[in-house]
């Protein structure tokens, strides 16, 4: 297996001069900078030559500085080498600009999407520049700009104009002072088709139309609007639109300090607030130098097993009922399961859902007295109700009809759409961060990677049922090689990492979560990047639902767990 | 066919003739909370010292320091204490990790319904669990001018030894000792 200095040498002698600075981190970490003009040829021999297939995500960097606009690839590989690349290009800020990856990479299209709505950075060559989480009157204003000044309070009742036009009817609108315009806050409008003209350009004949799921569906809970052109009961074409929930998270972030940080990411995706703070705080650690104690690694272990067992059952459970298993209820039942599980959390951090667990070099407090018996109960009892209920939809027929080879993906579309988590494993690709990163106590802990080879929705549940299983068992290894000693690093009392970047990925119950952090050497992160799980994942029902009957949606797009919430952050 | 969706029931039967939790009528029966439970906040006024380290800390900014009578004046000068909004508070438990002489904890009460949104901000006499009787405070008070009264005439004592510099400071510890 190459390691990172490897591919390092081998960038270097494919492309003299152009790799303007290199920094190997770890033998799995490489960080370089290179020439924009030779960033496809650069992506595309790593992807060709040095398998790196996976792209797993960019994010822009406003240096307002240096006057330089950045933009991050990262890039790494399912089954060839675990080395994560992170290929930075600098373009200048008054004219942001750089190659689009989406000719090499189809899932380069919604994060450039992101970065160029949220910084103003172009792609060229990028097939549908349009916003993503954005609402219409925001684009333009470039929210992620560091010299960004908050958007004016549109909002208020008192600024409404009413209109009364020729045919009697009045119309409210909120309008612009000349001085807002004047000063730039608001930005002139720019010119693209709305999301309804880009999906009515596909109507072709008479007989087909657009019907709108959404934005409350029953394929998850969570707002997002999936708009499909059917001809008949058959999808021509599906339209995704999201941001109903959009936050900022990334932008509170900066303006907090390290710390206050880990309570937004709670908030994220409350099914897995656990692997969020892990995945923030890591990143911190790095950044840091900071390794927790061991103690304090096997306590986020089984902090995080147990999140994926709670998320696992609710999402599984809430899909069976959404897809209608006619002869019993599973929710109910995994609800049951699942308040036992939360139960043990809360014992542990002191909520049931938003933990606040994890901390920069260690966690918020020890197990409480009497935790591994409790632990052990509840792992027995989660055990024999998966067992039951694997049993129980092995032999439900309307299941199996519903579910057997509905929305197959073969594990090389699976890989090209950039799937992740669950549904990724399913298409017999086990690619898992646990294994991947070395991190925590996971080294050190037996456990095997769940995949199927089927692809269909069917495989998706298994996997996630299979996983709980895992889980267990992992819990129980925690608990019995569990050593003594402290749980906390000792840090200064205000943290303020040195200047530096650092990217650090776990496994989230949804697949890949990746925390980007840079920090400028004060006490408050310069830039945030969220790589969640499910935006990847997301990103590919629009090609998935393509040629599928209109009453497999719901097995298709509830068989992938969606968090909308992380989505749009 | 039948057959198996009637075994799809198995797991029903089974659970209709079990003792199985499931709701609970809240509030005559109020689940057990374990030690750790986050829940709405517990101030020993005896300890706190007023820093205001959590009011800092709070991402939210619903801690704000107000003034209390029961608190010890000699640990706390200002004898301000946190009052904290719970409409905003998320319940993180950074005030409590941050509070220098753990005198902020939170408790297991959860329970906070009112009527206005007023009602949801608890100052330092609704959250306070340990605090000093009126009569503990005089005798506190007492004490502590006592030893500003002390510290004065140790000052006044240097300032004559010395030159004339520490009059400014003698002024305003006269000052400080007026307002307490
Ligand atoms: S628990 Fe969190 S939100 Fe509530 S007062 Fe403390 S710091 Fe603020
Ligand atoms: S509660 Fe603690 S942190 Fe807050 S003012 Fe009192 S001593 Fe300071």
């Amino acid at each position: 297996m190459p390691s990172a200095s490897d591919i390092l040498s081998a960038l270097q002698s494919a492309f003299p001069g152009s790799i303007q600075e290199s920094r190997v981190e770890s033998d799995s970490r490489l960080w370089v900078t290179v020439d924009q003009k030779k960033l496809l040829e650069i992506a595309k021999f790593l992807r060709d030559k040095q398998g790196f297939d996976h792209y797993s995500g960019s994010a822009g960097v406003d240096r307002m500085a240096d006057n330089l606009m950045e933009v991050v690839e990262i890039m790494a590989s399912y089954a060839n080498h675990n080395i994560v690349v992170m290929i930075k290009v600098k373009t200048p800020r008054d004219a942001p600009s750089v190659p689009s990856l989406v000719p090499l990479f189809w899932n380069a299209n919604w994060y450039e999407r992101e970065s160029w709505e949220m910084f103003g950075i172009n792609f060229e060559g990028h097939p549908e520049l349009y916003p993503l989480l954005l609402g219409d009157d925001l684009v333009g204003a470039w929210p992620w700009r560091k010299d960004f000044k908050g958007y004016p309070d549109t909002t208020t009742g008192k600024r409404t104009v009413e209109r009364v036009d020729a045919s009697g009817l009045t119309s409210y609108r909120i309008g612009l002072t000349d001085e807002q315009v004047d000063s730039g806050q608001i930005p002139q409008r720019i010119e693209y088709p709305t999301f309804r003209e880009r999906e009515e350009a596909h109507i072709e004949s008479e007989s087909e139309m657009i019907l709108h799921l959404g934005p409350q569906h029953a394929i998850v809970p969570g707002p997002f609007l999936l708009d499909v052109l059917v001809d008949g009961e058959r999808i021509k074409k599906a339209f995704l639109d999201v941001g109903y929930i959009h936050k900022g998270i990334e932008k509170i972030m900066e303006n907090r300090t390290y710390l206050q940080g880990i309570v937004y990411t709670d908030r994220m995706c409350y099914l897995a607030s656990i692997s969020n703070n892990e995945a923030y705080c890591g990143a911190v650690e790095r950044l840091l130098g900071v390794t927790p104690p061991e103690r304090a690694q096997y306590i986020r272990v089984i902090a995080a097993e147990l999140s994926r067992i709670q998320s696992h059952l609710l999402g599984t459970g809430e899909f069976l009922t959404l897809l209608g298993s006619a002869t019993y209820s599973p929710f109910q039942y995994m609800i049951i399961d699942r308040e036992d599980v939360i139960s043990l959390l809360e014992s542990i951090t002191g909520a049931r859902i938003t933990h606040t667990f994890v901390r920069f070099g260690g966690v918020r407090n020890d197990l409480p007295d009497g935790f591994a018996e409790q632990a052990r109960k509840v792992m027995k009892m989660v055990r024999e109700k998966t067992m039951e209920y694997k049993d129980l939809i092995a032999a439900d027929p309307i299941y199996r009809k519903r579910m057997d080879g509905i929305g197959v993906i073969s594990p090389q579309d699976a890989r090209d759409l950039g799937l992740c988590g669950p549904p990724l494993r399913a298409s017999d690709t086990p690619y898992d961060m646990r294994r991947e990163d070395p991190i925590l106590a996971y080294p050190d802990l037996d456990f095997k990677v769940i995949s199927r080879k089927e692809g269909d929705s069917a495989a998706r549940v298994d996997v996630r049922l299979d996983e709980i299983l895992e889980s267990v068992y992992i819990i129980e290894q925690c608990l019995d090689q569990i050593p003594e000693g402290p749980v906390q690093e000792k840090l200064p009392k205000k943290i303020k990492p040195e200047p530096g970047e650092a990217y650090y990925r776990t496994e989230d119950p949804r697949g890949e979560m990746g925390f980007y952090v840079v920090s400028d050497g004060s006490d408050k992160p310069y830039r945030v990047k969220v790589r969640g799980p499910f935006y990847a994942t997301f990103q590919t029902f629009t090609p998935l639902l393509e040629g599928v009957y209109l009453a497999d949606v719901v097995a298709i797009a509830g068989s992938m767990d969606a968090c909308t919430s992380e989505v749009d952050r | 066919m039948v057959l198996n969706i009637l075994k799809g029931y198995k797991m029903t039967f089974k659970t209709a003739f079990k003792d199985v939790e499931v709701t609970r009528t809240f509030p005559e029966f109020m689940m057990e909370l374990p030690a750790n439970e986050r829940g709405i906040h517990e101030l020993d006024a005896t300890v706190c010292i007023g820093c205001g380290s959590c009011a800092r800390i709070c991402p939210n900014n619903c801690i704000e320091m107000v003034p209390f009578k029961y608190g010890n004046p000699l640990k706390n000068k200002k004898m301000v204490f946190p009052s904290i909004d719970f409409g905003r508070c998320m319940f993180c438990g950074l005030c409590v990790d941050e509070c220098p002489v753990s005198c902020l904890k939170m408790g297991k009460n959860v329970v906070m319904a009112g009527w206005l949104r007023d009602d949801l901000i608890l100052g330092p006499d609704k959250i306070s669990v340990k605090r000093h009787t009126p009569q503990e405070v005089a005798a506190l008070e007492e004490e502590a001018r006592r030893l500003a009264a002390e510290k004065k005439k140790a000052a006044a004592a240097k300032a004559k030894a010395g030159d004339k510099k520490p009059a400014g400071a003698k002024k305003k510890k006269e000052e400080a000792g007026g307002e307490s």
